[in-house]
């Protein structure tokens, strides 16, 4: 017999036995018509889940097939004890695409994709996200609480500022705990999100299905938190929406631009929550990690970059991972146009319209700022005195002027207690050549630098 | 089964059911036929090709009940061919049925009902709102035409619908253009997105009467119902891109122009224009204009100009001309604005003061 040499539980020779037999009980027609596209998804505890294309498959093989279907499984072996219709994702069915060359350009589209089930963007995941020493503690946190979620750090509670990566840690925990935990459900959205829909719910009078829905999560990813600001309403719902998951040992993420302590206007109990279990912030990326996310970037986009065009994009677009993202779409995008990656000089002259607008700022203001960072007098730099801890910052201060707000070598000189230009170039490219070296001297650069926006 | 109407009610019905039926033979021969079916709910018309179906009641009465199914395309050309008022009897008996009016009388072989397929009604778990006919269709028939025509990728051959805090937004996009139409809701509708298949909703859309309809949406079907009649649809259930990213926030230059202006310069643009159906379309800031041109190496070369407002700098995109003509009779207003985003990257349409249409494009390769 046919059955005796089947591999059982493989579904597809199962599917394809059962396929055999239902050819002989009906007509061609309905065959073609209702078989050609169905299979069997999975077998589980006994029982044979088939997969059909739509709901008018699905009533149909319930009314019409159910008992045949039931009949010849049976008859292959007793452990089946029923079917159930599944209706299969329409991507499952879908052939393999073919590209052709078209005049025209495709939007982006294929980066935008998102689960509608769990609102997560596949293209975020542990693979693209770089770890560097700003995030390390953030993605060890992560790791940590996809290992055992809901126990270890519960709520994980994750903030910096905007363009930090934040979205992608967090979509990236969405993605992994469902590839671990294919049973369990997830659920990524925004506050902004959360409190639309929970204001739609009670206008439409729907108030206890949207407590349900949230209350069936196994991880529940909200991103954005500080946006729940004197939302009273919204932020009540979430307390209670937190203490319901939270008592049931489900893993909550939150993330923000700024600590719990600091979110203005936000009720205490639900402030108190979100710092109950891990509390980790994701600083500003160093040098080296804003190389690595250039490379990863192009190389993700299939371009490859000169080391110096890399280097000088990491260097030179200050401010978030964002904007250097969108620097390195500029890139793509002149690449695909022209067919070759721009080199260095292109690079230079396309990054100008994206740098920001220079600021224009008193020469006095830079010098307060600078004496107060080094705890030294404000006339001290004005003077003509040479002792070591007046040196220092009064070249800071001048690289400072020079580099960030482009004032002239000159005038640099003549507001500084007259020096002459020369001096302040010799100042400017020393301080340039070291901060390269000295880490101290560039983490007090940048520390000024946010003293100064 | 016995029933008897009047003609044009059922010339009506049957040409608005028929194209519910399934138009290939290849499959299973009674989808390609109506079911009429007499009964205590009075006499109801139903089609469904599997993707789409629909069942209507009519009036007429009936002298003894019971259910035939007769092939679409036959019914459909019998009853087209009644002239003048007067009643039709449509007589069941055995393998047959035969329909007579005063004067003719025609006899159809049958197809089997049991084989004939359930129709699946949603219950609504997702969501069920009603809403005005006539704004569900303007939502599916404005942006239809930009969602693709293959299906190999089945999210870009559907039509998104999504409503959210009061507005309901469709879009369709087949990668080298996006549609969006929002509207804003007068009743409560709840949140939902779902993604039918276009050709699903064209059919549907002009269908449905303009008067009040309810909604239904599941996981994998949609219906709408109105007093006489119901149609569903499958959904599809794969995700739809997140297109509001790829529209464009910071522009380089935008040009305000007379839909009227637009409209014929793109039209003799397009009879130069070459195999690629290209137009060139730059947006001059100095000579305040939009000029068009097309060269096509065996008809010849074209220019024309058209005044325009311009906001930023000159700027020069090559597009298919089909796509900027497509969207023009869907703007209300007199002026759009077409606002570019760089070399390379997409042209947003807009009509001036009308915030409900957004229409981007992508150019074509220089």
């Amino acid at each position: 017999m046919l059955e005796s040499v089947m591999n059982k539980s493989d579904p597809r020779e199962l599917w394809e036995y059962v396929l055999t037999q239902v050819e002989l009980s009906i007509s061609p027609a309905n065959f073609n018509t209702w078989f050609r596209e169905s299979s069997i998804v999975k077998i589980e505890d006994g029982i044979v889940y088939v997969g059909v294309p739509s709901q008018f498959f699905r009533d149909w093989y319930q009314k019409k097939f159910h008992t045949l279907l039931l009949k010849i499984i049976r008859g292959v072996s007793f452990e089946y004890r029923n079917i159930e219709y599944l209706i299969v994702k329409d991507d499952r069915r879908k052939p393999k695409e073919v590209r052709r060359d078209r005049p025209n350009t495709e939007l982006p589209l294929d980066e935008f994709y998102i689960n509608k089930s769990d609102n997560l963007n596949p293209r975020y995941t542990f693979d693209t996200f770089v770890i560097g020493a700003f995030n390390e503690l953030a993605h060890t946190a992560a790791q940590a609480a996809i290992k055992r979620p809901g126990i270890t750090y519960n709520p994980l509670f994750i903030y910096g500022e905007t363009g930090r990566g934040k979205t992608h840690l967090i979509q990236a925990i969405g993605n992994h705990f469902k590839k671990m935990y294919p049973n369990r459900k997830v659920f990524y959205l925004t506050s902004e999100r959360f409190g639309n829909d929970y204001t739609d719910s009670i206008q439409a009078g729907t108030a206890n299905r949207f407590k349900e829905k949230y209350r069936q999560y196994d991880l529940l990813i909200m991103d954005d938190v500080q946006f729940l600001t004197k939302r009273e309403k919204t932020q009540e719902e979430l307390f209670h929406l937190f203490n319901s998951l939270h008592d049931n040992n489900k893993q909550i993420i939150f993330s923000s631009d700024r600590p719990p302590q600091a979110i203005p206007d936000i009720a205490d109990r639900l402030r108190g929550r979100f710092s109950s279990g891990m509390t980790v912030d994701i600083g500003e990326p160093d040098t080296e990690s804003r190389i690595a996310i250039v490379r990863k970037k192009a190389a993700h986009h299939g371009i490859h970059l000169d080391d110096s065009v890399i280097e000088y994009i990491a260097t030179s677009v200050s401010g978030s991972i964002r904007e250097l993202e969108g620097v390195i779409n500029s890139v793509v995008c002149h690449t695909q146009v022209k067919g070759i990656p721009p080199d260095l000089a292109e690079v230079r002259q396309s990054l100008r319209t994206f740098s920001r607008p220079t600021k224009t700022v008193s020469v006095k203001h830079v010098v307060s700022k600078v004496a107060e960072f080094y705890g030294i007098d404000e006339e001290s730099i004005y003077e003509k005195t040479r002792r070591r801890e007046v040196v220092r910052p009064r070249q800071v201060i001048m690289y400072l002027l020079r580099e960030d707000f482009s004032v002239s070598y000159p005038t640099i000189g003549s507001k500084l207690g007259g020096r002459d230009h020369t001096t302040v170039i010799h100042s400017c490219e020393k301080v340039k050549r070291e901060v390269i070296e000295d880490a101290e001297l560039a983490k007090e650069i940048s520390d000024i630098r946010g003293l100064l926006v | 089964m016995v029933i008897s109407l009047e003609k044009k009610e059922l010339g009506d019905a049957v040409s608005r059911v028929s194209r519910f039926a399934q138009r290939t033979a290849t499959s299973l021969p009674v989808l390609g036929g109506i079911v009429i079916l007499a009964g205590d709910d009075g006499i109801k018309l139903r089609a469904t090709n599997l993707e789409t179906g629909i069942d209507i009641k009519i009036t007429g009465t009936i002298k003894d009940a019971g259910v035939v199914v007769l092939p679409a395309q036959v019914l459909k050309e019998t009853s087209a061919s009644f002239t003048g008022a007067g009643a039709v009897t449509i007589e069941h008996a055995g393998e047959t049925a035969v329909i007579s009016t005063s004067g003719a009388k025609s006899t159809l072989r049958t197809l089997p009902y049991e084989d004939f397929p359930t129709l699946p009604i949603p219950e609504g778990s997702k969501a069920k709102f009603a809403i005005a006919g006539s704004i569900l269709k303007s939502l599916i028939l404005s942006v239809a035409p930009c969602a693709s025509v293959s299906t190999i990728r089945p999210e870009l051959a559907s039509i998104f619908i999504k409503a959210e805090g009061g507005v309901i937004t469709s879009a369709a996009t087949d990668s080298f253009r996006l549609i969006e139409k929002k509207v804003t809701s007068s009743g409560s509708i709840p949140p939902f997105t779902m993604l039918i298949p276009a050709k699903n909703a064209v059919e549907l859309a002009q269908t449905i009467p303009d008067d009040e309809v309810t909604v239904l949406v599941d996981e994998h079907q949609c219906a709408v119902m109105w007093k006489d009649g119901v149609i569903t649809s499958r959904l599809v259930t794969v995700s739809y891109p997140d297109y509001q990213q790829i529209i464009p926030k910071t522009f380089v230059s935008e040009a305000t122009l007379l839909r009227k202006d637009f409209d014929p310069a793109l039209r003799l643009t397009s009879v130069f224009s070459d195999s690629f159906q290209k137009v060139k379309l730059k947006f001059d800031a100095a000579g305040k204009r939009v000029v068009l041109d097309a060269r096509n190496a065996d008809v010849g070369t074209t220019a024309e100009s058209i005044p325009a407002a311009i906001n930023g700098e000159s700027i020069e995109l090559a597009f298919n001309y089909r796509y900027l003509q497509a969207p023009l009779s869907l703007f209300t207003t007199e002026n759009i604005s077409l606002s570019a985003s760089g070399i390379g990257r997409a042209l947003v349409m807009r009509g001036v003061g009308d915030s409900s249409l957004l229409y981007l494009v992508m150019p074509m390769n220089q």
